[in-house]
């Protein structure tokens, strides 16, 4: 896709996938942006930060992660914003039944993770992706620590997830 | 295709802070700086190789 902002935005499905964590069933996925005029589509007693909020700020862009079978489930949840030179991540949380020890998929944040940096590419940014994280999970992103809770991730690390997440 | 199996105990629910005008500052710097080395490293990956002709 060549690099675009704002009314003409093409991204609308992309395929890649998640993993039962009890059967390691890998079902394929779709991740779709969503607009102010899908609040309906997300319950807010459902998930910890403000969805409807992140739907209401026009420089943010909200994205669903699903499976390809039940787009109506929702698996997690990103925020992001195009600073002209980098992606910055706002927010990304995966569904309730996805979190803790009893999470029901593997690969939610990562799909997420690696679709803004597909879009950091499609972009013209080479992938950087900036955003904060406490977590120790973000080195399984390859993630470059900058200060304080500050992440990023540059190139190589990006084009590593992508080809982890994306079919060709 | 791999996938990422993060910890089962640990999750990546993340708020972002705004950065300030300084970390955005030296953070565009940094990038700067790594985008002029990935595209130096690029460029000299491409360079195509001379043949040697003998006279």
């Amino acid at each position: 896709m060549a690099r675009s902002k704002g009314l003409d935005f093409q991204i609308d499905k992309l395929t890649n996938s998640i993993e039962n964590t009890t059967t390691g069933e890998v079902f394929d996925t779709e991740i779709v942006r969503l607009s102010a005029a899908n609040k309906s589509q997300i319950r807010k007693s459902d998930w910890q930060f403000n969805w409807h909020l992140e739907l209401g700020d026009s420089s943010k862009e909200v994205f669903k992660l699903t499976t390809q079978n039940n787009p109506t489930i929702i698996q997690g949840l990103m925020s992001i914003e195009d600073k002209d030179d980098h992606i910055f991540m706002h927010l990304i949380e995966s569904s309730k039944f996805n979190k803790g020890r009893d999470k029901v998929y593997f690969g939610v944040p990562g799909n997420l993770v690696a679709f803004a940096c597909k879009i950091s590419m499609e972009r013209g940014y080479e992938g950087f992706l900036a955003f904060d994280a406490k977590t120790v999970l973000i080195k399984h992103y390859h993630a470059t620590h900058f200060r304080g809770k500050r992440m990023f991730i540059e190139t190589t690390a990006a084009n590593r997830l992508i080809s982890s997440y994306f079919k060709p | 295709m791999g996938l990422i199996r993060e910890p089962k105990n640990i999750d990546l629910s993340t708020k972002s802070e705004e950065w300030t005008e300084k970390e955005l500052l030296d953070f565009r710097k940094l990038m700067k700086e790594i985008k002029a080395k990935n595209a130096k490293r690029k460029s000299r990956s491409v360079k195509p190789q001379r043949k040697k002709v003998s006279a």
